[in-house]
């Protein structure tokens, strides 16, 4: 407490204005005491009683006090001063009242020319009856009980107010003491730093020991050379840096951690002299060669000196450290990006479910009741999975972030063994020249925020990319349907697989393991998300889904067949047909081997999946050979009802037409002679 | 060839259409009394007709390779068996009973053995079976039957298969006419009587009979008699396949009032209806079908010995590919491939 005080008072700042104050009181000293005299003389003989009645309080032992009589007034309870005139002579611009226990302030009367006035080590709780003194510049209420600035509104000229020691706990009324050079608060119950921007000439404020636990609000003190904080609970510092010309700062003994908390003092430029000692801060390894890192204009921290020596290697400790902290930054800074990528392809892939659910919506139509609550699902899910984490960054990254835009709608990551698409432009990577050894490196494929149908498309290019894919994995992929898994059975081998239940419905069915394992049976699967895939399993898929296979296989009508398999199939099924075509109970090893070389169970080929685009596709074509069919068929059996009917009215007419003919025929023959006459005549006309 | 492929047809479809002796009287009496090409049309011929082009024209090549007349051995052989809807697409399936019913045989057949092994499933997982079957099968369809089997709500519950095909088939076989049913129900719940012609006048009667028909309805659904005479209605002038009309009133006589979705449950869970459209077991055998079972024993054998032997492959190192099998399988390929005969089974709708 003792060298907050004193450093403030023996400051040079503060030697400056005792100096100044001495001078102003050597030069105006006799001028004042004349007109104080003169008002002295006017004014007492209005109090000449009270002077008597109230000697209450003699014989005080300061300096001064001997030659002072102090005498309280009766209406108010004020003691008055009065002092004799030898006293107001040698000491006509100060007035000493320390260790007085004066527990107010007396009326000092005829005293207006006073410019120093001290109360020090008093009982005093409330500033009162000063307010004449209107040339005072010095006021010293040190070690007092005063709760409240107050009573100082006049003073205009104050440019020392000591009030170390007291019991205030806001700073405030000190909007009249514009001129005010040095305020010294110390000791005092402050929990902030306010009322304080408008003292433009303010050199020194100590705040000291008070209960601040942080710092700012400090601008428009232009002048403040000196800043005293020690000993608060002082955590972060703001607003240094608008103080252009403070020197000194003393933040010993508070609760600074980081640098960061403090990072302002490194922009202000006219700082000098600084101390942390006493705060976590300085105990850390890096606190000395950060801090003279971060503060070149510095010349002396915790009170020693700065050398040159010290300054270079803390430049180099910097460097190190910069070159380390921008490596990680660098790091940090592509996982963000990845971070902001994969949200972005999140968002977008949201948008675009939001889109299809509402689709199906429409489709849907008439039943709107359950799948409007589909998209808020979606929504839910996709939302709680992606939160904002922006508050985890520090500053300086979010920064550099922000220039960094974040336009990319899907992310390609190679890591290790495992290749991850994001969004479904990262299908498009597939067409890139991968690498050999990367493409032959890659064991995992994983999926995310990709429709699966787009995925169905390029699965013959992983298989060619990346033939040692053993492990798919899809999440956020739309899986909704078990058919949807006859896609992947086209692949070279699948050992694992893993789909995770947040955007692919089908998960949630009971049955859908087992159809992979069923339909994927040529794979010998090792493990299905993350459980491994048992012999019991395998019958079981075989019991539940058999059927359909075997179904699918053998009754299929052959045309059917082969508009079912791909063109690519159609080779491997001939031997198929062949066999079918031909008588059953016959069927030969060969033919068996042939049917194996499939490399998938025949009878499950049948089973395959059309993406909805392609099937739409197919829908649309056969709708239109649907329509050309009809027309060929009305037209077709149109004609042939045509033709039966005309056949059928023929068969009606045909019976009594050949009587009528046989009746004209023999009719003509009746007269045999004449009809035997008649054909020679024609004969003979002939030749 | 057309005409005479539709000669063929006739005959066959009759036998699966009608499959009665009532059919025989049919045809000759409306053979008569209708023309040609009408005839044809009911009879859903025309329609087999214009698939068969349909499919012809889509494999052409392929068709040609092993002979025309042949293709349409096949395609009405398998039209004769059911076969023909697998994997169709569903403007097909529904197109005629003959094809709803196979496909319904069809469902049966094939994911009988989910129901068998008491799996309850969910609406969705239904319906992804379906889809199985037939690509483009619409949610709707499968969310009415779901309806049938929940009454009506908390349509995420799980069902038995037993329950959900029942349903299902009665929605899926006569869809359109379970469509005027309810419109028939929502008139007569809200108090119109669709038989009776509404005289514009007439309102103000109705109005007075709101306010009875409202404590009715404290009594839920509407009153069986006169629901049954609308119905009977509608029998008569439907086009669409209905059910039975003498088990449609057999399933009315038993109550006093019913609901919609109780009369639907009723109607799936009778068994008379279920013979009627003949193509499912009855109830209690729904899970009997011992002849796939023998061929899914056999499936379930090869598949264990398939996965062994491929473990056991894999485990012998410079074994590669697929290149020969054990031959352990072939002996038991034979009887397998008996049962891959062209025509391994033939059913045909109950009299």
């Amino acid at each position: 407490m003792i060298p907050g005080k004193y450093r403030s008072v023996s400051g040079r700042a503060t030697n400056n204005v005792n100096c100044g104050l001495h001078l102003v009181i050597q030069t105006s000293s006799l001028p004042e005491k004349n007109k104080v005299e003169f008002k002295l003389h006017k004014e007492t003989p209005s109090f000449p009683g009270r002077l008597l009645q109230h000697d209450l309080e003699r014989n005080y032992s300061s300096r001064q006090g001997e030659h002072i009589n102090l005498v309280s007034s009766s209406m108010p309870s004020f003691p008055i001063l009065q002092r004799s005139s030898e006293e107001k002579i040698l000491y006509s611009d100060r007035l000493t009242l320390e260790r007085q226990k004066l527990t107010v302030c007396p009326i000092i009367d005829g005293e207006e020319h006073l410019r120093l006035l001290n109360f020090q080590h008093n009982f005093i709780t409330r500033i009162q009856n000063i307010s004449n003194l209107q040339k005072l510049i010095f006021l010293d209420l040190y070690d007092n009980q005063i709760e409240e600035i107050s009573g100082l509104c006049t003073l205009r000229s104050l440019r020392v107010l000591l009030l170390g020691k007291n019991r205030i706990k806001k700073i405030s009324n000190l909007e009249n003491l514009k001129s005010l050079d040095v305020l010294d608060l110390h000791g005092n119950q402050i929990t902030t730093i306010e009322n304080v921007n408008h003292l433009c000439d303010l050199r020194v404020l100590n705040l000291a020991r008070n209960l601040l636990s942080h710092v700012d609000n400090l601008n428009g003190l232009d002048s403040l050379t000196e800043l005293n904080l020690r000993h608060n609970q002082i955590t972060f510092v703001r607003d240094v840096d608008n103080l252009p010309s403070l020197q000194r700062l003393f933040l010993s003994f508070n609760n600074i951690s980081t640098f960061e908390s403090v990072c302002c003092l490194a922009d202000s430029t006219s700082l000098s002299d600084i101390t942390f000692d006493g705060n976590p801060i300085a105990q850390e390894s890096w606190y000395r060669h950060t801090v003279l890192q971060n503060m070149m204009q510095l010349r002396q921290l915790d009170m020693k000196r700065i050398t040159e020596e010290e300054r270079r290697m803390a430049s180099v400790i910097a460097k190190k450290e910069e070159e380390k902290k921008r490596e990680s930054h660098k790091q940090s800074l592509l996982k963000e990006k990845k971070r902001l990528t994969i949200n972005n392809v999140a968002r977008k892939w949201d948008l675009q479910q939001q889109r299809v659910t509402n689709i199906a919506t429409n489709q849907d139509g008439k039943d709107s009741d359950s799948p409007s609550q589909d998209p808020c699902q979606v929504d839910g899910s996709t939302i709680s999975a992606f939160p904002e984490e922006t508050g985890s960054l520090d500053s300086g990254l979010s920064n550099a972030l922000q220039g960094l835009s974040v336009t990319d709608t899907y992310l390609v990551e190679v890591d290790g063994d495992t290749l991850s698409l994001y969004g479904s432009g990262a299908l498009e990577s597939l067409d890139r020249n991968w690498s050999v050894q990367t493409a032959g490196m890659v064991t995992t494929v994983s999926f995310t925020f990709i429709e699966f149908d787009e995925i169905v498309q390029v699965l013959p290019k992983l298989k060619i990319k990346f033939p040692n894919s053993l492990h798919l994995k899809f999440k956020e992929t739309n899986l909704v349907m078990l058919q949807q898994f006859n896609a992947l059975a086209q692949l070279r081998r699948i050992d694992q697989l893993t789909v995770d239940p947040q955007g692919n419905p089908v998960v949630s069915f009971t049955l859908w393991k087992y159809y992979v394992l069923f339909r994927l049976s040529h794979f010998s699967m090792q493990k299905i998300n993350g459980t491994e895939v048992t012999q019991n399993d395998m019958i079981m898929a075989e019991r539940l889904f058999g059927i359909l296979a075997h179904v699918a296989s053998s009754e299929l009508p052959q045309y059917r067949l082969i508009s079912i398999l791909g063109d690519a199939r159609k080779k491997q099924f001939r031997y198929l047909l062949e066999s079918k075509g031909k008588k059953p109970g016959i069927v030969n090893e060969e033919n068996n081997d042939s049917k194996r070389l499939a490399g998938e169970n025949t009878n499950r080929a049948t089973l395959n999946y059309t993406t909805r685009d392609f099937y739409n596709e197919k829908l649309e074509e056969i709708k239109e050979k649907k329509k050309f069919c009809k027309t060929y068929i009305e037209d077709l059996v149109k004609e042939a009802t045509e033709i039966n009917m005309k056949n059928e009215a023929l068969q009606k007419l045909w019976p009594q037409m050949f009587i009528e003919l046989v009746r004209d025929a023999v009719i003509e023959i009746r007269n045999k002679n004449s009809y035997m006459k008649l054909c020679l005549q024609k004969i003979t006309d002939q030749k | 060839m057309a005409t005479e492929g539709a000669g063929n047809l006739a005959s066959g479809s009759w036998r699966v259409e009608l499959g009665s002796c009532a059919g025989q009287r049919m045809l000759s009496s409306e053979r008569l009394a209708l023309p040609d090409y009408e005839y044809l049309a009911q009879r859903h011929v025309l329609t087999y007709m214009e698939d068969a082009v349909c499919q012809l024209l889509e494999n052409k090549e392929d068709i040609s390779q092993y002979g025309i007349a042949r293709f349409f051995t096949e395609y009405f052989n398998s039209v004769c068996q059911g076969t023909h809807i697998l994997f169709r697409e569903f403007s097909f399936i529904q197109a005629t009973p003959h094809n709803r019913a196979s496909f319904l045989r069809a469902f049966w057949r094939c994911f009988r053995t989910v129901g068998k092994n008491g799996d309850l499933l969910t609406m969705k997982e239904y319906h992804c079976l379906l889809q199985l079957l037939c690509p483009d099968f619409p949610l709707e369809l499968t969310q009415k039957a779901a309806r049938i089997v929940l009454m009506d709500d908390a349509m995420d519950c799980l069902m038995s298969f037993s329950d959900f095909l029942l349903a299902f088939q009665i929605q899926f076989y006569y869809s359109e006419f379970l469509e005027s049913v309810a419109a028939i129900y929502q008139d007569l719940l809200s108090g119109k009587n669709p038989n009776a012609v509404i005289v514009p006048t007439s309102s103000s009667g109705q109005h007075r009979q709101r306010p009875t028909l409202g404590e009715a309805g404290m009594l839920e659904g509407v009153e069986a008699s006169l629901f049954s005479q609308c119905l009977e209605n509608l029998c008569d002038r439907h086009k669409y396949s209905c059910p039975p009309l003498a088990l449609v009133k057999e399933v009315l006589s038993n109550v006093q009032r019913l609901t919609f979705y109780g009369f639907l449950v009723a109607l799936s869970k009778h068994h008379g209806i279920n013979q009627a459209l003949g193509a499912l077991p009855d109830k209690g055998d729904l899970m009997h079908d011992p002849a796939m079972d023998e061929e899914l024993e056999r499936l379930v054998v090869r598949s264990r010995l398939h996965r062994t032997s491929r473990q056991h492959r894999a485990e012998e190192p410079g074994a590669f590919g697929f290149q020969r099998r054990d031959k352990l399988e072939a002996p038991e390929r034979v009887p397998s491939a008996s049962a891959t005969t062209p025509y391994p089974y033939r059913w045909e709708p109950r009299e």
